[in-house]
């Protein structure tokens, strides 16, 4: 089969790329790149642990997604979601309130909430009923998931406030 | 017996320990795993529910470039999976059974290679219908099992017949569950590798190295020293991951024939296939109540469909028979339990290992018995449980017991007094409850658990168990038991675990044996490393080993905590003592008992729920579960516990369901096998009872499998309240909620649906 050769970036290091037309993201990630925190399960986009974020930080199924069409893309994956050696708030909150079990939705989960917060900061309950509705977790029964990102949302929003000196504007500037 | 007041460690909340890996990516997980020159596996699959294999024709796939190697029956004639089924048997008994394997230098062309091999068949007429099976005259499918039935556990306890005349009240009912799928994050899979010397290093999930170990030994005619299992991270267990199934067998072979490491993980819709959760089975129950509101007696019959071929499903019966007697005093008991042989796959059990499941039957049937003889369910739960100190007909002891505290509990934070049979229409409430053995004597001869810890001069420690942890925290609880032995904090020990070659013996988690045994066996371990320690304390304080105190990474005289010197400095004192003690620990625990455990686990949850009448579509608004845990070691991880069992006891219920034509199974993805989303999950409200065993550590019973028997009936329960009919099987989709009430007679449409109880006479 022929390869093309595409430039991809993830967690902020470049990488240059023979790949199949037929590759998925999540082969090349993690059997190309070694990045196996990503996990890969369905393979066909119903249950969600593979999901990683795209450069607007959006949630991406990397199992469904073709490498070839990401050529030039920055993407980040469980691995970049760490800062400096500090846990993301949401790393965090999963953590500490138990939203971790067997671990294996959790890259998963991590992405999919990394996302939401992204996308939509003061994210209430039913939106986050909403964005996890696509991922399985067998575990956990989604009620530890559910309340750690809905206190990652807080603990974002908090230091949202702290971080900025006229929390009273609308945070326009943030 | 533990006082709470005297712990510093258990009963507070600690983070996993592992959690940090688990939530940056770093866990590695058995599909993780990259060795040199590793090939990937494919395997030849029979399309057909039962066939002869006539020929397999492998030419074309050894010609493909890049295969290394091709196995069939011939690279194995005397390998048999379990107790009945040769790999790469000569007549096929269900779809997916495999026929022939290869290995190639990647994926695709292992797919490639695979779909080349020419398998000629002669199908031969099947039965996928187990009751079919059953029926007098029907073709016998596997030559162990006459009337196709594969085994066969009857016991009587008591005299049932004459407890039955005593009866005032009697009734049999028959209930029915469907084929499951355990549907863990991570799929199968597992990496082999069989090098020339004659070692085999396998990589898979795992609930038990070690019966993985002594099966994978058998198969090969190797030593168990000879065979190393690696169990990683583990994306869950639920029952499914305690035994070997073909496909290790087939990786290790496709690896020894290739001289090379084999991966062999589940793609797509194999997944169904390499699963063995649970077949249709069949329930039929017989209870008599006296008329003082006793429950008397209770009669089980239960068929299984084990489908094709008996691995190890006898313990499902084994489980069933004793289970009978856990939960009421009784006066006699009769129990038959038979699995029957299909051309379906070879079923095990889901979650809940067989024993929610028939709960779904029987805690329905005893509902309807309580109701007939006009007792609030709550009522009669209360009046038959068992108690602290009670020893059942069979012979289990309980030398603790929060049952009754559990029901009553449960039912008061529900307000049951307020609900039942007081809801509107179509809301109904339902109790189930339900008990646990915390061990698995009987598997083997011994039940036991051993640990070492070794302590490092700096006060930090290694703790190395044989225990997996499949998401239930199961290390950081042994961490927690060490440290709370030896004053110091878990985050102080790392936990090894994971490769037999290091391990010590561990029969595995399952069965509800790694909080109570592998617990016991660290207790033991960390004592014997606080005894080494002790020694050189009491020598230096001047008083006797036993005034010893360890706390708060502290050691002192008893009653002189000024004297305090830190933990580390008295391990890196005995280190530079004179003879250079280095301090390590060790430990075991086997259950006393010839068989049966020392210790069971009591739980009561209460299910509130609506029908919506038009589309038979059930909404569980709120669980209430109460669980004697024995000592909650890490409460909120116990309520994650508790939490997902509750999940997945709903999803059972109302959801799971692998259907099945012909032996084909119609929906096997992610997809269409459904499971309730987040917002399908309503909240679960925990109330811990800790009753402190008196044999568990710290006083802790299992968490892993009681709160789940309790589920699938409270919500059964709460169906039948809301409609005034039961419906008798799982799971309790919209179309059987809407026949069940299709032909429902009583009561009138319009009334209450248990306007009878109210006018029941009240015992008591
Ligand atoms: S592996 Fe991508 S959704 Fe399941
Ligand atoms: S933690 Fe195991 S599947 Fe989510």
């Amino acid at each position: 089969m022929k390869r093309h050769i595409i430039r991809l970036t993830v967690n902020g290091d470049t990488h240059e790329l023979a790949v199949a037309p037929n590759a998925t993201l999540v082969e090349v990630i993690r059997d190309r790149l070694g990045l196996t925190g990503t996990k890969r399960g369905c393979t066909s986009g119903a249950c969600g642990v593979c999901t990683i974020n795209d450069e607007e930080g959006r949630a991406l199924l990397s199992c469904l997604t073709l490498a070839v069409a990401w050529d030039g893309c920055s993407l980040t994956t469980i691995e970049g979601v760490a800062e400096g050696g500090r846990l993301h708030p949401l790393q965090q909150a999963f953590w500490e309130l138990g939203a971790v079990q067997c671990g294996y939705c959790t890259p998963g989960l991590v992405m999919t909430a990394r996302a939401l917060l992204l996308g939509n900061p003061q994210a209430d309950a039913p939106a986050i009923d909403e964005a996890l509705a696509g991922t399985l977790c067998r575990c956990t029964g989604h009620i530890k998931v559910k309340q750690a990102v809905a206190s990652a949302v807080a603990r974002v929003a908090a230091d949202h406030v702290a971080a900025t000196p006229e929390s009273g504007n609308d945070g326009a500037q943030g | 017996m533990v006082r709470k007041a005297d712990l510093t460690v258990v009963g507070r909340d600690q983070p996993r320990l592992d959690g940090a890996a688990r939530l940056t990516g770093r866990a590695e997980f058995t599909d993780d795993v990259r060795l040199p020159g590793m090939l990937h596996a494919k395997v030849v699959r029979s399309p057909l529910p039962r066939a002869r294999v006539v020929n397999v024709d492998t030419s074309a796939a050894r010609r493909l470039p890049g295969v290394r190697a091709v196995v069939t029956r011939e690279d194995a004639p005397q390998l048999a999976v379990g107790l009945h089924q040769p790999l790469f048997d000569t007549t096929v008994n269900y779809i997916g059974q495999e026929v022939a394997a290869v290995a190639a230098l990647d994926e695709a062309t292992a797919a490639e290679a695979a779909a080349l091999v020419r398998v000629e068949y002669e199908p031969l007429p099947a039965i996928t219908d187990f009751e079919a099976a059953l029926v007098e005259g029907a073709a016998q499918l596997h030559p162990k099992a006459p009337g196709n039935v594969a085994w066969e556990l009857a016991e009587v306890h008591g005299d049932p017949e004459r407890a039955f005349a005593e009866s005032a009240f009697q009734r049999e009912d028959v209930y029915y569950t469907n084929p499951s799928h355990n549907c863990y994050a991570e799929f199968h899979v597992a990496v082999a590798d069989y090098t020339a010397g004659g070692r085999l290093t396998v990589w898979t999930p795992s609930q038990s190295a070690l019966l993985f170990q002594k099966a994978l030994a058998a198969g090969f005619g190797l030593s168990e020293g000879q065979v190393r299992m690696m169990t990683l991270h583990t994306g869950g267990g639920f029952t499914g991951r305690s035994a070997v199934r073909p496909h290790h067998f087939v990786a290790a072979l496709l690896s020894r024939k290739a001289g090379r490491p084999v991966k062999l993980r589940a793609v797509a819709d194999e997944e169904f296939i390499m699963c063995r959760a649970g077949g249709r089975s069949r329930y039929r129950f017989r209870s008599g109540l006296g008329a003082d509101g006793r429950l008397k007696v209770v009669e089980a019959d239960l068929a299984f469909d084990s489908g094709a071929y008996v691995e190890s499903q006898m313990i499902l019966t084994t489980l069933t028979k004793s289970y009978l007697h856990l939960l009421y005093r009784l006066e006699a008991t009769r129990y038959r339990g038979r699995l029957v042989c299909t051309n379906n796959l070879p079923y095990y059990f889901h979650h809940g290992g067989g024993l929610a499941q028939m709960q779904f039957g029987w805690g329905q049937h005893l509902d309807a018995l309580a109701r007939d003889a006009g007792l609030d369910p709550v009522e009669f739960h209360l009046l038959n449980a068992v108690g602290k100190g009670h020893t059942t007909m069979s012979g289990a002891h309980f030398a603790s017991c929060g049952l009754a505290e559990c029901i009553t509990k449960a039912a008061r934070q529900a307000g049951w007094g307020r609900k039942y049979g007081r809801l509107p229409k179509y809301r109904g409430i339902g109790i189930g409850i339900g008990a646990m053995a915390s061990g698995a004597k009987g598997v083997f001869r011994h039940d036991t658990s051993a640990a070492f810890i070794k302590i490092a001069e700096d006060g930090t420690m290694s703790l190395f168990t044989g225990l997996p942890d499949m998401g239930q925290s199961s290390h950081t609880a042994m961490a927690i038991i060490a440290a709370e032995v030896l004053g110091a904090r878990p985050v102080d020990i790392t936990v090894i675990s994971g490769d037999t070659d290091v391990a010590p013996l561990d029969v595995g988690a399952f069965s509800q044996r790694g909080t109570f045994n592998t617990g016991n066996a660290v207790i033991a371990a960390a004592s014997d490393a606080r005894a080494q320690l002790a020694k050189v304390a009491a020598e230096r304080f001047g008083v006797k080993i036993a005034q010893v105190v360890f706390r708060d990474r502290q050691v002192w005289p008893k009653g002189a905590p000024g004297q305090a010197i830190a933990l580390k400095q008295l391990v890196h004192d005995t280190l530079h003592s004179r003879e250079g003690r280095y301090v390590m620990g060790r430990g075991f625990y086997n259950s006393p008992k010839a068989s049966g455990t020392m210790a069971y686990s009591f739980g009561a949850q209460v299910a509130e729920v609506s029908v919506d009448p038009e589309t038979g579509v059930v909404t569980v608004e709120r669980v209430v579960a109460a669980h004697d845990v024995g000592r909650a070691l890490n409460p909120r991880i116990v309520e994650g516990q508790i939490d997902g069992q509750v999940f997945s006891g709903l999803s059972q219920a109302l959801y799971e369901e692998v259907l099945m034509e012909d032996g084909q199974a119609l929906n096997p993805s992610r997809l269409d096998y459904r499971l309730p989303r987040s917002f399908e999950m309503p909240a679960v409200e925990h109330i811990i009872v800790e009753s402190n065993d008196p044999y568990g550590p710290f006083g802790a019973k299992e968490v892993g499998e009681g709160p789940i028997v309790c589920t699938m009936q409270a919500i059964a329960n709460a169906v039948a309240h809301a409609i005034g009919v039961p419906v008798t099987e799982m799971p309790m989709t919209p179309s059987r909620v809407l026949r069940a009430m299709a032909e429902r007679r009583e009561p009138p449409a319009g009334d209450p649906p248990l306007r009878h109880l109210l006018r029941g006479r009240r015992l008591r």
